[in-house]
C-alpha cells in the first residue's frame, strides 16, 4: 500500500471533520429552524427537501442529534404557543373550527418536519430512547394547546354543550365534533378519556338522572320504556357518529343505570301499567321492550322474572282453588291449557324465548297445579272427555296437539301415580263401554306416557288393550263353536279381563236372570275348556245390556242399560209391581249400586221406564216400583245411564286415595331395598333423599311414610339398625 | 469468561431447544465427495456448508423424490436440518415435501425445529423483502392475503399490520389488473423485468393504460396473484389446485424456467397422492418454490440487474448527447419520455452532473428517503413545478459522487455489490446512512473487512472513527479488537493519541463499570456506546486480569489513557514535532 494512498485516506478521513465546528452546527440548525418556521407559515414551497434532509442528516451524523432534537422541541413549542393563543382568541362558535383548522395544519406541518428529520427519526431517536417526531408533535400539541388553561376547560365545555344541545333536539355540526374527538383520540386514549369522556359520562349521568325523574312522574310504564329505548338508541348513534367506539359500552351503561336500573322496581310495579298489567293486557310490544331494556342491567331480568312468577302463581292458585271451577273438570283443565298458551306466547314473542323464563313458567305451573290434590283426576277426566267425544271429526295432527298439551300438564304433576290410577279407571270404562273415539289416539297417548315415565308405568294400560283384543278373538271362537246352540237365546258378549291389569273392584256378584245364566255357563265351559287352570268371575258391575221392551201402547223400544239395570228390569217380565226389598232380595245387588240404578230407571225424566211410589227424588227402602206402561220416547233406542257422577264422590275419592297410598307402600319398599342393596349402609336422611329422588317421576313420597316403611322392613329383617349409631341402617341378607 | 452468544444461536433463541441438542452425540461419518443428499443423510455439516455456499438448490429432489431436508430429519441431524432450513429449505406442512419431513422426523426435537421454521420461513433477502412489502401494501392485494390466511393458507405477512390502510411500505401502483372481477395492483417495471410478455405489452398495447381488464374466464385470479407475488418476492406459494392455471399463465408470460419447474412438479403432484404419507386436504395443499430453485438469470436480482443495465446505458447516452446538461437543466428540468421506451424508467436522478434513469418503485421500496421524496413532495420546493405529462420527473441529489450513487443503485436493484474500491467505502457508508439503506452498510463492510487486515494503525483509527460515526458495527468491532489486542503498538501511534482527544471521555463513573465479574459487559449499550468504554471492555477481555482484579486492571487502563491524552495535548501544541514522528508501521 503506497504512502500516497494513505495520504489520500487521511485527507478524506477529515473531510467531515473540517466542517464540524460549533459554528457549523449553529449554522445548520439556523437553516433547519428557518425551514420549520416556514413550514408553519405555509411557505414550504420555497424549501428544498433534499437540502434540508441533507442538513439534518449531517447534523445527526456529526453527533449534533441532541442539539437538533432539543432545537426541534423548542421551536415546535414556541409555534404551538402562538397557535394556542390564536385559538384562545377565537370567539364563541368559531373556537372549535379554529381549533380543528389549526390541528389539521399542525398535523401537516408535523408530517413535513418528520420527513425532513427522517434520519434523526430512524437512527438517533431509537438509540437514545427519545420520543419519535410524530409522537413528540402530538405530545406537545396536547401539553401546549389542549392542556393550556384557557383552552382545556373551554373545549370541554363546548363539547359537552354541543352534546346537550343535540340531546335536546338541536342540530349540531357532527363532522366538526367528529374531527375534534378524533383529535383527542389521536393524542392518546388517556387524553380522550380524561379530557372528554370522563366529563361526558358525568354530565350524561346527571342529565339522565333528571330526565328519568321527570319521565317517571309523568309517564306510564310502556311510555317510559319507549322513551328510554329511544334515548339509548340516540346515544349509540351518537357514539357511531362522533365518539370513540369504546365509549359505547360506557355511555349505554350510564343510560341503563340512570334510566332503568334506578327505576327498575318502580317501573315493574307501576300501577295500571306495570308488568302485571302488561301481561294481563297482553301488550307484547311493551313486554318485549321491557325485556330488551332490563336485560341490559344486572338483576333486571331477575326482577321481571320474579314478578311474573309470583303473578302466575297467584292467578294459578286462584284458578285451582276456585270452588266454582272445580265443578267442571274439563273446563278446569281447559283453563289451565289456555293459561299456559297465553304465557307461552308472551315468552316466545316478547321474551325472545328466554330459557330462564320458560323454567320460571314451568316451575310456577308445577307449583300451583299440585296445590289442588284433585288435579291428576281432573286431567285424566279431561283426557277421558276428549277421547270419548271431544276429538270426533278432528284431524290427527290436532289430536296430537291436544295430547301433547295434556302431556305437558302431566309433566307438572307430582303425583303421577294418582293420575295413573284414575287414568286406568277411565280407560277401563272407555274400553268396556266401547266409547273410545280413536284407538290411535289412545295408543298415541300411551306411547307418550311411556316415553315420559317408562315401561312399568304403562304396562298395565297396554295389558288392557291386549285383553280387549284377545276377548274379541275368544268371542269369535265361542260363537263359531256354539253358534247353533245359542242362536235363539240372548246374545252374549264377554270381555275377559286379566286380574291386575284392570282397576280392581271388590267382586260384587248379583243374581243374573236365568236366561242369561244359561249362556254364561256355556261360555264358562267353553273358555275353561280352551284355557285350563284359569278362574273366571263375572264383573257384573261393569257390563251393559240391550233390552227389547214393549210398552203399553204397543210401543217397542230398545233399552240400553247396565247389567244391574238389566237384572232389575228382567224381574218386571213376570210382575208389574215390586218393593225395594223384593228387588234387593231377588238381585242381591249391593245397596248403593241398586239405589243408583233404580234412581236412573225411575227418576230421570224421559227415561223413566219404572214408576216409583211415592214419587220423590231419592230412593228409600220402603219404596215400591211399578212398570211404567205409559213410557214414551221419541227415539227407538233409549240409553239409560246410571246416575253416576263422572267426578268421584267424596267417599270414593277417599277410597282412591287410600288405594293409591296402599300401592305406594310396595313401591317405596322396593326403592328402599334397591338403594340399600347397593349401599349396604346408609343413614336415615340419605335414604329419604334417595327414595324421593328415585320415585320423583311417579310421585312425591311422604318422609313419614318412608320412615314407616323402613320400620316395617326392619321388622321383616331386610334391614337392621346399626348397633352404635341408631341413625344408620344396614342391609341384611 | 463466558463467551458472548454466537450470532448463530442468538437469532434462533426463541426456538425451544438447547444448544446441546445441536451437537451430535456420536461421531458422524464424513462424506467429503457426497452430494447434498448424502451430506444431509450423514449429517456432515462441513460438507453441507460447502455445498450450500457453492449455491446448490436446497429444495432439489433426488431420484427417490426426496429433498435433502427429508434425509436430515429422517436421520435426526438437527444441525444439518437447521442449516438446510436457514438456507431456505421448505418445511411448510401443507406442501408435499414439508409434509414428508414432518412425518419422517426422527424425534420430537426435529419436529420442534421444523415447527419453529414453519412459523418463520427463511427470511427473504432485503431486496425481495422490500419489494414484497411494497406489493402487499397495495390495498387490493392485501385482500387475498387476508382471505388466504383465514382459510388456513399462510402467506407470511410480516412487518405491518394487515388492517392499517396506510402502512409505511405503501407506494402507489401504476397498473391494476382485473381478473375474474378482482383487482391486483402492480408496478410495470417489476412485471416487465420478469416477463417478456408483460414487457412487450407495456411497450405496446398497455402503454398508456392504468387499468387492464382480463375478460377471459379461464384466467384464474389466485394463479395470477401467485405469479405476480412471485415476481416481487422470488418466492412462489400456490395452491396445488391452481398449479395448472399457473402453468398456462407462465406459458403466456414466457416465464420458461418457472414453467418447466411447474410442469415437472405438476406431474409429480399427480402421483404425490400415492406417495403422501397421510391425507392432506386437497384444497390446503400448497406448492412453495424459492427463487433459489430457478437458474440464476431468472431470479429477481438478475432481472432487475438487466433493467438497470439498460437504464444506465440510456443514461450515459443521454449524458453524452447532452454535454451542456448543466446549462440546460434549469430550463428543461426533465427528460423527454420519447426515447426511453426500453428501460421503462419513470424518474431521473441527477447526481454530480450525471443523470441516472431509475424506477420509482425500486427506489421507493428500498429507501424510505426516496419514498418520501417521491410521494410527499408537493409541499416543498421540489414539488412546486408541475411537470408536463410527457417528461420524466426529475430529482437532484447533492453531496455525493456519481460513482457512489451508481454503486448504490446497483445495490438497490440487485442486492449485490461488485468491484467496490475500499476508497469508495466511506462514501458508500455515507450514502447508505443518508438514504436509510442499512443493509448496504453491511454489504460494504463485508467488502471492506478483508482490506482492513493490511492497513496501518493510523488508518485503522480512521476507520474506527468512521464506523463509529456511521454505526457500522462490524467494522467498529473489528477495529476495537485490533486496537485492544495490539494496544501498545497503537499507543505509540500519534494518530491514535490524536484521536483520543477528539473522543468523548470514557465514563469515569465506576458504578457504570462492571464490578460483578460474572456479568462483563452487562452495561454495554452495544449500539451507541462510548467508544473508549468499549475499548476498555475489549482490552480487559484481551489483557485484563481475572475476576477480582478486573477493577484494578480497568483503573490501570484508564490511567494509561489519561497519560496518552496528556501526551497528545502536548503534541497538539507542538504540531511540527508530531508530524511524521511515529509514522512507522
Amino acid at each position: 500500500m503506497s504512502a500516497q494512498k494513505k495520504k489520500a485516506f487521511q485527507i478524506e478521513a477529515f473531510k467531515h471533520r473540517v466542517v464540524v465546528d460549533p459554528k457549523y452546527a449553529e449554522k445548520t440548525w439556523k437553516i433547519l429552524e428557518h425551514a420549520i418556521h416556514e413550514i408553519y407559515n405555509h411557505n414550504a414551497s420555497g424549501l428544498s427537501f433534499e437540502e434540508l434532509y441533507r442538513n439534518a442528516y449531517n447534523m445527526v451524523l456529526h453527533k449534533f442529534g441532541e442539539k437538533l432534537y432539543s432545537g426541534l422541541v423548542a421551536t415546535m413549542t414556541s409555534h404551538l404557543n402562538e397557535i394556542s393563543s390564536s385559538i384562545e382568541a377565537a370567539q364563541g362558535g368559531l373556537f372549535l373550527e379554529e381549533l380543528n383548522r389549526k390541528w389539521a395544519e399542525h398535523n401537516k406541518a408535523m408530517q413535513m418536519i418528520r420527513d425532513i428529520l427522517m434520519y434523526m427519526d430512524r437512527t438517533f431517536i431509537p438509540n437514545t430512547h427519545k420520543t419519535p417526531v410524530h409522537e413528540l408533535g402530538l405530545n406537545l400539541w396536547r401539553d401546549v394547546v389542549i392542556h393550556s388553561y384557557a383552552i382545556q376547560s373551554r373545549l370541554q365545555a363546548i363539547l359537552l354543550e354541543n352534546v346537550r344541545r343535540e340531546r335536546s333536539g338541536e342540530v349540531i355540526d357532527r363532522g366538526l365534533m367528529r374531527s375534534i374527538t378524533k383529535m383527542l383520540m389521536d393524542l392518546g386514549p388517556s387524553v380522550y378519556q380524561d379530557d372528554f369522556e370522563k366529563h361526558f359520562l358525568e354530565v350524561s349521568a346527571d342529565f339522565y338522572h333528571l330526565e328519568s325523574q321527570e319521565f317517571i312522574e309523568s309517564c306510564d310504564c310502556g311510555e317510559y320504556l319507549k322513551k328510554a329505548d329511544r334515548r339509548l338508541n340516540e346515544e349509540i348513534e351518537r357514539v357511531s357518529h362522533y365518539l370513540d367506539a369504546r365509549s359505547e359500552a360506557k355511555i349505554t351503561n350510564v343510560v341503563e343505570k340512570e334510566m332503568i336500573e334506578n327505576h327498575m322496581h318502580r317501573l315493574v310495579q307501576m300501577e295500571n301499567s306495570g308488568l302485571v298489567n302488561m301481561i294481563v293486557d297482553e301488550k307484547y310490544e311493551d313486554l318485549g321492550r321491557m325485556y330488551c331494556l332490563f336485560r341490559r342491567v344486572p338483576n333486571g331480568l331477575v326482577l321481571v322474572r320474579d314478578v311474573m312468577t309470583s303473578y302466575i302463581r297467584d292467578t294459578g292458585k286462584q284458578l285451582v282453588t276456585d270452588p266454582e271451577r272445580l265443578k267442571d273438570p274439563v273446563d278446569f283443565v281447559q283453563h289451565l291449557l289456555d293459561l299456559k298458551d297465553k304465557y307461552d306466547k308472551i315468552i316466545t314473542s316478547a321474551f325472545s324465548n328466554d330459557k330462564t323464563f320458560q323454567n320460571a313458567l314451568n316451575s310456577s305451573f308445577e307449583y300451583f297445579i299440585n296445590l289442588n290434590s284433585r288435579s291428576p283426576e281432573f286431567i285424566s277426566l279431561f283426557v277421558d272427555d276428549k277421547l270419548r267425544k271431544g276429538l270426533r271429526g278432528v284431524t290427527e295432527e290436532d289430536v296430537e296437539v291436544v295430547l301433547d298439551k295434556v302431556m305437558m300438564l302431566f309433566r307438572y304433576l307430582q303425583e303421577k301415580d294418582v293420575f295413573e290410577k284414575y287414568y286406568k279407571q277411565h280407560l277401563a270404562k272407555r274400553l268396556l263401554s266401547g266409547k273410545t273415539v280413536s284407538e290411535d289416539a289412545e295408543r298415541s297417548l300411551i306411547v307418550k306416557l311411556k316415553t315420559e315415565c317408562g315401561y312399568q308405568f304403562t304396562s298395565k294400560l297396554e295389558g288392557m288393550f291386549t285383553d280387549m283384543k284377545t276377548s274379541q278373538d275368544t268371542m269369535q271362537g265361542f260363537h263359531a263353536s256354539h253358534g247353533a246352540n245359542i242362536a235363539e237365546g240372548p246374545t252374549l258378549s264377554v270381555h275377559v279381563l286379566t286380574t291386575g291389569s284392570w282397576p280392581t273392584q271388590s267382586i260384587t256378584t248379583c243374581n243374573l236372570p236365568a236366561e242369561i245364566l244359561g249362556i254364561c255357563e256355556k261360555f264358562r265351559n267353553y273358555y275353561l275348556g280352551t284355557h285350563t287352570g284359569r278362574r273366571l268371575s263375572w264383573q257384573t258391575n261393569m257390563g251393559t245390556a240391550d233390552l227389547k221392551a214393549t210398552f203399553g201402547k204397543g210401543q217397542k223400544h230398545e233399552l240400553n242399560v247396565s247389567t244391574y239395570q238389566m237384572c232389575v228390569l228382567m224381574l218386571f217380565n213376570n210382575v208389574d209391581q215390586l218393593s225395594y226389598k223384593e228387588i234387593e232380595q231377588a238381585t242381591e245387588i249391593p245397596a248403593p249400586d241398586l239405589k243408583r240404578c233404580l234412581q236412573s230407571l225411575a227418576c230421570v225424566k224421559g227415561k223413566n221406564v219404572l214408576r216409583k211410589e211415592p214419587m220423590s227424588k231419592d230412593i228409600a227402602d220402603t219404596d215400591n216400583f211399578l212398570f211404567n206402561d205409559n213410557f214414551t220416547s221419541k227415539f227407538f233406542k233409549v240409553k239409560i245411564g246410571t246416575v253416576a257422577a263422572q267426578r268421584e264422590s267424596e267417599p270414593e275419592n277417599q277410597e282412591t286415595r287410600q288405594r293409591v297410598e296402599e300401592d305406594r307402600k310396595p313401591q317405596i319398599e322396593a326403592a328402599i331395598v334397591r338403594i340399600m342393596k347397593a349401599r349396604r349402609v346408609l343413614d336415615h336422611n340419605n335414604i329419604v333423599a334417595e327414595v324421593t329422588k328415585q320415585l320423583q317421576s311417579r310421585f312425591l313420597p311422604n318422609p313419614v311414610v318412608i320412615k314407616k316403611r323402613i320400620e316395617s322392613l326392619i321388622e321383616r329383617e331386610f334391614l337392621e339398625r346399626d348397633k352404635s349409631d341408631r341413625k344408620l341402617y344396614r342391609y341384611l341378607a | 469468561m463466558p463467551s458472548p452468544p454466537s450470532p448463530y444461536f442468538s437469532e434462533l433463541d426463541d426456538i425451544d431447544l438447547d444448544a446441546s441438542d445441536f451437537t451430535a452425540s456420536v461421531p458422524l461419518k464424513k462424506v467429503p465427495n457426497g452430494d447434498i443428499f448424502e451430506a444431509s443423510r450423514a449429517g456432515d455439516v462441513d460438507r453441507l456448508r460447502y455445498l450450500l455456499e457453492s449455491g446448490v438448490n436446497v429444495n432439489a429432489r433426488d431420484n427417490w423424490d426426496s429433498v435433502a431436508l427429508y434425509y436430515a430429519c429422517l436421520a435426526g441431524h438437527l444441525d444439518a436440518a437447521r442449516m438446510l432450513l436457514e438456507n431456505g429449505a421448505i418445511c411448510s406442512e401443507h406442501t408435499f415435501d414439508g409434509d414428508r419431513c414432518h412425518y419422517a422426523a426422527l424425534n420430537l426435537k426435529v419436529r420442534k425445529l421444523l415447527k419453529a421454521f414453519e412459523a418463520r420461513p427463511p427470511p427473504l433477502g432485503p431486496l425481495q423483502g422490500a419489494l414484497r412489502d411494497t406489493f402487499l401494501s397495495c390495498e387490493a392485494n392485501r385482500g387475498f392475503i387476508d382471505q388466504a390466511t383465514e382459510s388456513g393458507l399462510h402467506f407470511q405477512v410480516s412487518g405491518f399490520a394487515s388492517n392499517g390502510a396506510s402502512s409505511s411500505y405503501y407506494f402507489p401502483p401504476d397498473v391494476v389488473f382485473f381478473v375474474q372481477g378482482r383487482p391486483i395492483e402492480a408496478h410495470r417495471v417489476i412485471l416487465s423485468s420478469r416477463s417478456p410478455f408483460f414487457r412487450r405489452k407495456f411497450e405496446t398495447d398497455w402503454k398508456d393504460r392504468n387499468e387492464v381488464r382480463f375478460s377471459r374466464e379461464k384466467l384464474s385470479y389466485p394463479a395470477l396473484y401467485s405469479l405476480i407475488h412471485f415476481f416481487y418476492s422470488d418466492r412462489l406459494e400456490v395452491a396445488v389446485d391452481d398449479m395448472e392455471d399457473l402453468v398456462r399463465i407462465c406459458k403466456v408470460c414466457k416465464c420458461e424456467s418457472l414453467q418447466r419447474i411447474l410442469e415437472k412438479e405438476l406431474i409429480h403432484q399427480k402421483y404425490a397422492e400415492y406417495k403422501a404419507l397421510r391425507d392432506v386436504d386437497n384444497s390446503q395443499k400448497r406448492f412453495i418454490l424459492q427463487g433459489l430453485s430457478l437458474p440464476e438469470e431468472d431470479r429477481l436480482p438478475a432481472s432487475l440487474h438487466r433493467i438497470l443495465q439498460i437504464s444506465l446505458a440510456q443514461s450515459s447516452k443521454e449524458n453524452s448527447l447532452d454535454i451542456g446538461v448543466d446549462r440546460l437543466l434549469p430550463h428543461v428540468g426533465a427528460m423527454q419520455l420519447s426515447d426511453s421506451l426500453d428501460d421503462l424508467a419513470d424518474i431521473c436522478v441527477r447526481v454530480d452532473k450525471r443523470i441516472f434513469r431509475c424506477h420509482q418503485v425500486v427506489l421507493a421500496s428500498r429507501s424510505e428517503y426516496f419514498k418520501t421524496r417521491l410521494t410527499r413532495m408537493k409541499e416543498f420546493h421540489e414539488g412546486k413545478d408541475a411537470l408536463p405529462s410527457d417528461t420524466l420527473p426529475y430529482l437532484e441529489e447533492r453531496g455525493l459522487s456519481a460513482e457512489a450513487f451508481e454503486k448504490m443503485i446497483e445495490y438497490m436493484y440487485t442486492d449485490g455489490l461488485t468491484d467496490i474500491d475500499p476508497d469508495q467505502a466511506e462514501e458508500m457508508f455515507d450514502a447508505a446512512s443518508r438514504y436509510l439503506l442499512f443493509p448496504l452498510k453491511r454489504a460494504v463492510a463485508d467488502v471492506l473487512l478483508p482490506h482492513l487486515e493490511m492497513v496501518s494503525p493510523a488508518e485503522l483509527c480512521h476507520w474506527l472513527m468512521l464506523s463509529d460515526m456511521y454505526g457500522v458495527l462490524k467494522i467498529r468491532d473489528y477495529c476495537l479488537d485490533m486496537i485492544a489486542c495490539n494496544f501498545e503498538t497503537f499507543a505509540d501511534t500519534c494518530e491514535f493519541r490524536a484521536m483520543l482527544l477528539t473522543l468523548p471521555p470514557p465514563s469515569g463513573d465506576s458504578s457504570l463499570r462492571t464490578t460483578v465479574p460474572s456479568a462483563p459487559g452487562a452495561v454495554i449499550n452495544t449500539d451507541q456506546a462510548n467508544l473508549l468504554d468499549d475499548l476498555r471492555e475489549k482490552w480487559l477481555e484481551a489483557e485484563g486480569a481475572e475476576l477480582d482484579e478486573r477493577d484494578e486492571s480497568a483503573l490501570l487502563f484508564d490511567k494509561r489513557l489519561e497519560m496518552l491524552m496528556v501526551v497528545a495535548e502536548q503534541e497538539k501544541s507542538l504540531p511540527s514535532a508530531a508530524d511524521g514522528h511515529d509514522y512507522v508501521t
